[in-house]
């Protein structure tokens, strides 16, 4: 049979996902459901003085209208659960329905449930609600200034909190001959997954028991804050997230609408859905990124790189969303100083509160921010010395004999080979070529940039001592469980909440390379907190390595017990059996053997087993990495910019990614794919805006550029192994890599395409209206 | 958003400003007038029917003429309150005459909130200059019936 770890095998989950048979929330149909409809406001920042819900209530067809009054311990305020320490933090209470202000557009104000689904939207229509409008800020730096408008008057200034990280730089800064001082902007996003929000509850009154169907990237965190917020036990409430399209982040949080749809079903004794239309969901799902980062780099002369200094005002929104907080601080600011030997680093990161939708994690969570930062200095200082921007990396990258390599932000990066990437980036790129090219090219006025990012981010989170150490909530262990059926076939449960990233397939493999049978015997069970034990889901990076390695370990464990039973069947010691492609042989004689299938079939008939030994086939482990993983690489974009209507036009690009060995190649592919095109969408066209007062100017996909199939050339992908020391698979994960890679890849490919116009930075995104704007009346230098 | 419009009335600037300024003239012209009730001098109460584009529905508001300087121009205020969200507009309109012709300019800045500011921001400017064309072409139709 040929090796399944590390074939390029065809997602399982996609033929059921692309004939309309998956099965996600909005797909469920329960009898006797009502449908739920939230009044949302659109205001961002108004006093509620009186709301009006008569005639909605009568309007036939409506079974029953709630608003904050109705929630009065019944449902708890919405949690915030990642809390840096020595921050100060301050987590302003966030209601299920606002009682005395709305914060923005889009907080919830009354819920409606009705027998169907136009009666409970129309009837959100007739809900007066009676606001006082009140002085709204979106911009964080202003919303820290005095006199501005206050969102919560228990948090001052709107400052939520206030954290550093590293040490002092002082030393760097006073030994610099060169110093680079930049201000960077890293426009709001919207994560805009293809599936929205949805959830279905039902209650049993009998039992005590809910059970929440709903769209999330980690069912067991939603237990148990949802368990806190509605005061169901943990053991009465199950959540199930069965097949979900797509979440970048912004299914990780617990938001008050899920919350809601689950009250009214106890409420109503029937059960209830809410699926969120795609305006509501570009209001009421969180955002992404948001903040103003001033940065410094210290370095002398020749390129080598002394310290770093970074001050970041971050737009948490009106609320701090469940993971919010964490991602600023501990994913930017830890991350820094990316893959260079800095030994100066200083964080100083400023969370502030505004009248816009609360931001959480997306795609990446703070480690696009930390490397578009300092690959962004990194190039300027190039510029400023004249070097070649290649060479100030090469000059400044961990060696490869340095790991495990501590930074001064007090991580501990696992191994890598930095250099090893970006040469076989350069090769594959025919830099050299490109860079003769370009000088050809702007002879006959055509303007082409190369640009380049070698990056390094924090993976498979993570060490649960340490996510307690960094405030987060939670643990971040994963637990797996395998089980063999009597027949050979194998059901692996997992902790981890895969929606999207193609597990089913890759674990399946996983398993099925290490029992040596054939894919198709394993199935993948994840998404319910009724049938897997426990799980801290899927964001970070996190699934194959910390979920892959608890199914490794509980495989392993299945193998030990298979072993001894062998032993016993083939009547020799356990020591003088081998294990290979599914089949146990006595060493030394290969006619004296027995299958897996065989063993397994006694573990459940238990007619035959070795004394003492409990019959049954399956393991459970609980995984808990004893460190982060550390994946990298090298990204190269050419693009060419078009001065006279400010368009730029991407060439090629190359990504050379290291996640350790490669258990799929084709999905690892796609990953890598979806990531960059996500990178680029943010560096080219991606912006949420909001006007003065507050209002969401993009709230449709005609306001909000989502980026097009049409818009890349052929993105091109390659890799190095370096296996992660920590987890007994090697992998580092690689469902972030190319957004993390990719805007300051883009972005200093067109600093340098402009570079003859004098242009130094641009603000992303890079819309053609901003660079023709910037080139106008500019002449080439 | 900003709101630039000009019209150009085939007569003298007098009779524009009087027609302009009339309860009735307002009543039957402004686009979708249920209802215009004084509430006070240059204030009325009123009910405006909209369905342009993505936006349709009753606004309930106010409507305030300001700042009179006789003929040459005023202030236009808007208040509405809908299903599709609030509006507020500030307008300036200015008459100048040229050849027994009356040019007018309404410079306006509207501020929108709930669908029209998610869903129709980018369609707000013409539906904008639809209204006001309507409004003024209405206003030249009584200016003739009354000279006709």
């Amino acid at each position: 049979m040929a090796k399944v770890f590390g074939a390029a095998v065809k997602r399982r989950e996609d033929p059921r996902l692309i004939t309309g048979k998956g099965r996600f929330t909005d797909d469920i149909q329960l009898p006797g459901m009502l449908y739920a409809a939230i009044l949302r406001s659109p205001h961002a920042h108004a006093r509620i003085r009186k709301i009006d819900v008569e005639k909605a209530r009568k309007l036939p067809g409506v079974v029953a209208v709630f608003t904050g009054a109705d929630l009065e311990g019944k449902v708890g305020p919405i949690p915030t659960a990642w809390l840096p320490p020595g921050s100060d933090i301050k987590t302003p209470a966030h209601p299920a329905l606002a009682k005395e202000k709305v914060r923005y557009v889009g907080d919830g104000v009354a819920m409606v449930v009705a027998e169907n689904r136009y009666i409970a939207r129309d009837a959100l229509d007739l809900i007066e609600v009676d606001y006082e409008v009140l002085p709204a800020v979106t911009d964080a730096e202003r919303a820290m200034q005095e006199g501005a408008p206050l969102l919560h008057d228990d948090v001052p200034s709107n400052v939520a909190f206030h954290w550093q990280a590293g040490n002092d730089p002082t030393p760097a800064f006073e030994e610099a001959e060169v110093v680079i001082r930049q201000r960077f902007r890293q426009q709001r996003l919207i994560p805009n997954a293809m599936e929205t929000r949805a959830a279905v509850a039902q209650y049993n009154s009998g039992t005590g028991e809910m059970t929440l169907y709903m769209t999330s990237q980690n069912p067991h965190i939603h237990r148990v804050l949802l368990s806190g917020i509605l005061g169901i036990p943990e053991h009465k409430l199950r959540i199930v997230a069965v097949d979900v399209g797509g979440g970048f982040g912004s299914k990780i949080a617990c938001y008050p609408d899920e919350a809601l749809v689950a009250f009214a079903a106890r409420e109503l004794g029937r059960p209830v859905k809410w699926s969120e239309d795609r305006s509501e969901n570009f209001k009421a799902t969180t955002h992404g990124r948001d903040g103003i980062i001033e940065a410094e780099l210290a370095a002398k002369k020749d390129g080598t790189l002394l310290g770093l200094k970074i001050k970041l005002v971050a737009n948490m929104g009106a609320y701090l969303s469940t993971a919010g907080p964490g991602v600023p601080t501990i994913l930017f600011g830890l991350i820094t100083p990316g893959c260079y030997t800095i030994p100066y680093v200083h964080v100083d990161v400023y969370g502030v509160l505004t009248n816009t939708t609360p931001v959480d994690a997306y795609r990446g969570a703070g480690r696009p921010e930390a490397t578009y930062t300092i690959e962004r200095l990194v190039d300027l200082l190039a510029m400023e010395l004249g070097m070649d921007p290649v060479e100030v990396r090469k000059k400044n990258f961990i060696p490869a004999d340095a790991f495990p390599y501590p930074t001064p932000t007090g991580l501990e990066y696992d191994s890598g080979n930095y250099l090893g990437t970006l040469e076989k980036a350069l090769k594959i790129l025919d830099y050299e070529g490109w860079r003769k090219k370009q000088e050809e090219f702007r002879k006959e006025g055509r303007y082409i940039g190369i640009g380049w990012s070698t990056y390094v981010e924090i993976c498979g989170l993570g060490p649960s001592q340490v996510a307690g150490a960094v405030g987060f909530q939670g643990g971040l262990y994963e637990s797996a469980t395998v089980r063999f059926h009597p027949t050979g076939k194998v059901t692996v449960f997992t902790g981890t909440s895969p929606h999207g990233q193609g597990e089913e397939t890759t674990f399946a493999q996983l398993v099925a390379d290490r029992f040596g049978i054939p894919v198709e015997d394993v199935e993948v069970v994840h998404g319910d907190t009724d049938r897997i034990p426990m799980g801290w889901g899927t964001y970070g990076s996190r699934t194959t390595p910390v979920g892959g390695s608890a199914i490794a370990v509980a495989a392993d464990r299945v193998l030990e017990k298979a072993k001894k039973i062998a032993a016993h069947m083939l009547e020799v010691a356990e020591e003088d059996v081998a294990f290979d492609a599914g089949i146990f042989q006595v060493k030394g004689m290969p006619d004296k053997q027995v299958t897996l299938q065989d063993v397994v079939l006694q573990a459940y008939l238990a007619w035959n087993l070795p004394p003492g030994m409990e019959p049954g086939l399956e393991a459970q482990a609980f995984y808990d990495p004893v460190n982060f993983t550390y994946p990298f690489g090298a990204h190269a974009c050419v693009t060419e910019v078009d001065p006279e209507t400010g368009d730029v036009k991407i060439l090629r690009y190359v990504a050379v990614d290291d996640c350790g060995p490669i258990i799929n190649p084709m999905i690892v592919e796609g990953q890598v794919h979806g990531g960059v095109v996500q990178g680029i969408g943010q560096a080219l066209w991606e912006e949420a805006v909001y006007g003065e007062n507050g209002q969401l100017l993009t709230g449709t996909f005609q306001d909000y550029a989502m980026p097009k199939a049409r818009f890349f050339p052929m993105i091109e992908t390659d890799h190095t192994v370096t296996p992660s020391p920590h987890n007994p698979l090697g992998v580092k994960g690689v469902g972030e890599t190319g957004t993390i890679a990719a805007t300051p890849a883009v972005v200093n490919a067109v600093v340098d395409a402009l570079r003859p116009f004098g242009v130094r930075d641009l603000e992303m995104p890079l819309k053609p209206e901003k660079i023709w704007k910037i080139l106008s009346g500019r002449k080439e230098a | 958003m900003d709101i630039q419009y000009r019209y150009t009335f085939p007569y003298p600037r007098e009779a524009v400003w009087e027609a302009l300024r009339e309860e009735d003239v307002l009543r039957r012209r402004l686009p979708g007038c249920r209802r215009l009730e004084k509430v006070g001098e240059g204030k009325y109460a009123a009910d405006l029917g909209l369905q342009v584009g993505p936006i349709s529905g009753l606004f309930t508001g106010e409507v305030e003429l300001a700042d009179a300087h006789p003929p040459e121009g005023y202030r236009l205020l808007l208040k509405g309150e809908g299903k599709p969200g609030t509006l507020e507009a500030d307008a300036l309109i200015r008459l100048e005459e040229a050849d027994g012709q009356t040019l007018l300019t309404c410079t306006a800045q509207a501020q929108v909130t709930g669908i029209m500011a998610s869903v129709g921001q980018r369609a707000m400017g013409g539906i904008a200059n639809l209204l006001l064309g309507q409004f003024f072409k209405g206003v030249e139709e009584e200016i003739r019936q009354r000279q006709g």
